[in-house]
């Protein structure tokens, strides 16, 4: 038999005659998660891939309150400038830019302390773009972890590591520039998030 | 004006929003201050006047 709950509509409990012993939770007739024998799938939310082709900053809002992880990925991304690119975390009280612990390094040992958000590079060198991935994970409370690794498009690998505790629960990150005034000028950027 | 994007997660809607008159001051203040940094640094690497080129040494007479 299989299972169905969802919560907004008229057939809000549907049972199939079937040996799937499935378990699917459902909203305004999406399914959000499922129970399956292979395990639990649809924890995992894929945002929609934003281009990275203008503006001073790109902000991902209204994060849900449950999530525990978030994937920040790039495509080709860079800027107009060589201030490095990196991530803010905010809560309802807006986006914040001090308090960050950690720094980011280039293969070629360039390393910089976090200052105003968590560094994906350690130095930017004009005309580059870079693609790969950061990882925000909650360790505890308003207690966030990033670890990241991006390839530059001048045969450069940067690898990044971080935290930054917040005042209160996340709901928003900021992909911009440590000086807060180049601006993205080619790439991608999405996001995924799970709780 | 100079903008943002927003992508908000709720509605799956990105918009550009655009800088309030507040954010552009401190923007134009902060691209002023660099460009003063940027004149700052080259006139500090302008080398300084070479000094005449040294005589050859004299040689010690016998």
């Amino acid at each position: 038999m299989a299972v169905t709950l969802n919560a907004s509509t008229s057939s809000g409990f549907v049972q199939t005659a079937d040996t799937s012993g499935e378990l699917n939770l459902q909203s305004n007739g999406s399914t959000k998660l499922s129970v399956l024998s292979t395990g639990v799938s649809g924890t995992l939310v894929q945002g929609t891939a934003v281009a990275s082709t203008s503006g001073t900053s790109i902000d991902f809002t209204n994060i849900p309150s449950w999530v525990k992880r978030i994937t920040v990925m790039f495509d080709g991304v860079s800027t107009n400038g060589t201030s490095m690119v990196c991530i803010q975390l905010g809560d309802s009280g807006g986006i914040e830019t001090t308090g960050y612990n950690g720094g980011a390094t280039n293969q070629s040992p360039t390393y910089t302390a976090n200052t105003v958000g968590l560094n994906l590079v350690g130095q930017v060198v004009a005309n580059a773009s870079f693609m790969g991935q950061a990882v925000l994970t909650n360790i505890s409370g308003n207690n966030w972890v990033l670890s990241a690794g991006v390839q530059l498009s001048i045969s450069n690998i940067a690898a990044a590591g971080g935290s930054k505790t917040l005042s209160a629960t996340l709901d928003r990150i900021r992909i911009t520039t440590v000086n807060g005034t180049d601006a993205f000028d080619a790439g991608s950027i999405n996001i995924q998030y799970e709780g | 004006m100079t903008h943002r994007i927003v992508v908000d997660l709720a509605t799956g809607t990105t918009t550009q929003v655009e800088y309030t008159v507040e954010e552009q001051a401190v923007y134009d203040a902060a691209v002023a201050a660099q460009a003063a940094e940027a004149l700052a640094a080259q006139a500090a690497e302008v080398p300084a006047e070479t000094p005449a080129e040294p005589t050859a040494e004299p040689t010690q007479e016998a």
